[in-house]
């Protein structure tokens, strides 16, 4: 069978990119040591393919069609795309899809119950283009993309979530021996944005998430409500659904923090976890 | 079945997710702008005077929000 061989755990916000001067030095420099830490184990990982869990922004699907999960089967991914590359300030690129996979991934879930929608075209914002600007800087390892709603209410539970990630885990597993699969999950920690109390951030919910992640304490995070992580962590908290999707692939692993640093200028609370047996 | 929790305007999500799909920027839209659309009173003087409070309380989407009006936001 084949072999998860590493899985991340990190924010996705424009201007960790887009504005890197505007932070605090040091906090900057922290969160970037966090991602270059979590590339360096990538890359000595040698994954064949990257299993995402992002969201999109109101950016792929409109309010006419709204996908509760979603499988990227496109040949590549804007990462960024050139209308969104000018705010995160990293030039325009593709990173290669691998359809053949996301099929089976999808086939694999329809005959299982697990009813997927699934796309051939995405237009990605920052929720790939972020991470995998630290992680994927040569774009040499293909991607699929698993999409969740989580900023277009109402959303999938949390639970729910888990229970997909807990798919994606199973179909993983199933795939021929010697494939390496890495898995990382993209958004959250808390923030508001475009909301009231765009700007707030809220560290003590962070550090709460972030200890159940280290213990792999995962029920009492299975048991958030929207209306909880909406008034706790901001609607940019509602992401942490994209964790907990990754979490559920590998049942029982422990999340190392290796950065979490709460950036007001970035709107965001900022984290990189490597996520270990 | 209980009421429905979740308050979303489409009228409003359409208007703003054909701006930024464009990666366009507005501070306030105009009447032409808003023709033909179907916005209540209140959707149609809050997108005018591109006031983002009221906006995120009739129902737009806050990302949206962000995106379209993002001049408006201090940070």
């Amino acid at each position: 069978m084949a072999e998860i061989v590493a899985a991340a755990l990190t924010s996705h916000a424009p201007l960790i990119t887009g504005k890197p001067d505007i932070a605090e030095p040091a906090q900057r420099e922290r969160l970037y040591a966090g991602f270059a830490e979590l590339h360096r184990r990538f890359a000595g990982a040698r994954p064949d393919v990257i299993v995402m869990f992002v969201n999109d922004h109101i950016q792929s699907f409109p309010y006419s069609n709204m996908p509760a999960f979603c499988i990227g089967l496109a040949d590549s991914y804007p990462a960024p795309s050139p209308g969104s590359a000018g705010l995160m300030q990293i030039a325009p690129r593709r990173v290669p899809g691998a359809p053949d996979w996301g099929m089976a991934l999808l086939e694999s879930g329809l005959a299982a119950g697990f009813d997927f929608a699934y796309s051939y075209e995405l237009e990605s914002w920052d929720e790939l283009a972020v991470p995998l600007h630290f992680l994927l800087p040569e774009a040499t390892v293909p991607v699929v993309p698993v999409y969740t709603n989580c900023a277009a209410p109402p959303l999938p539970t949390v639970r729910r979530c888990h229970q997909m990630g807990g798919f994606v885990g199973t179909f993983i597993r199933s795939r021929p021996r010697g494939e390496r699969v890495a898995v990382v999950a993209t958004g959250g920690v808390s923030h508001w944005v475009g909301t009231p109390e765009t700007g707030r951030i809220n560290p003590e919910f962070d550090h709460w998430l972030l200890d159940h992640v280290a213990r792999a304490d995962i029920e009492p995070i299975l048991a958030l409500t929207h209306t909880e992580i909406e008034r706790d962590a901001g609607n940019g908290g509602q992401e942490i659904r994209n964790w907990v999707a990754a979490l559920g692939t590998v049942p029982g692993w422990k999340g190392d923090v290796l950065a979490y640093e709460p950036v007001p200028e970035w709107i965001t609370g900022c984290a990189t976890v490597w996520v270990h047996p | 079945m209980g009421a429905p929790v979740t308050k979303t305007s489409y009228a409003l999500n359409k208007v703003l997710t054909a701006v930024a799909r464009q990666h366009a920027r507005k501070d306030s839209f105009t009447d032409e702008e808003l023709a033909g659309q179907r916005l209540t009173d209140a959707e149609l003087a809050a997108l005018k005077a591109g006031d983002i409070t009221a906006l995120y309380h009739l129902g737009a989407n806050p990302y949206l929000i962000r995106r379209v009006f993002r001049a408006r936001f201090p940070r």
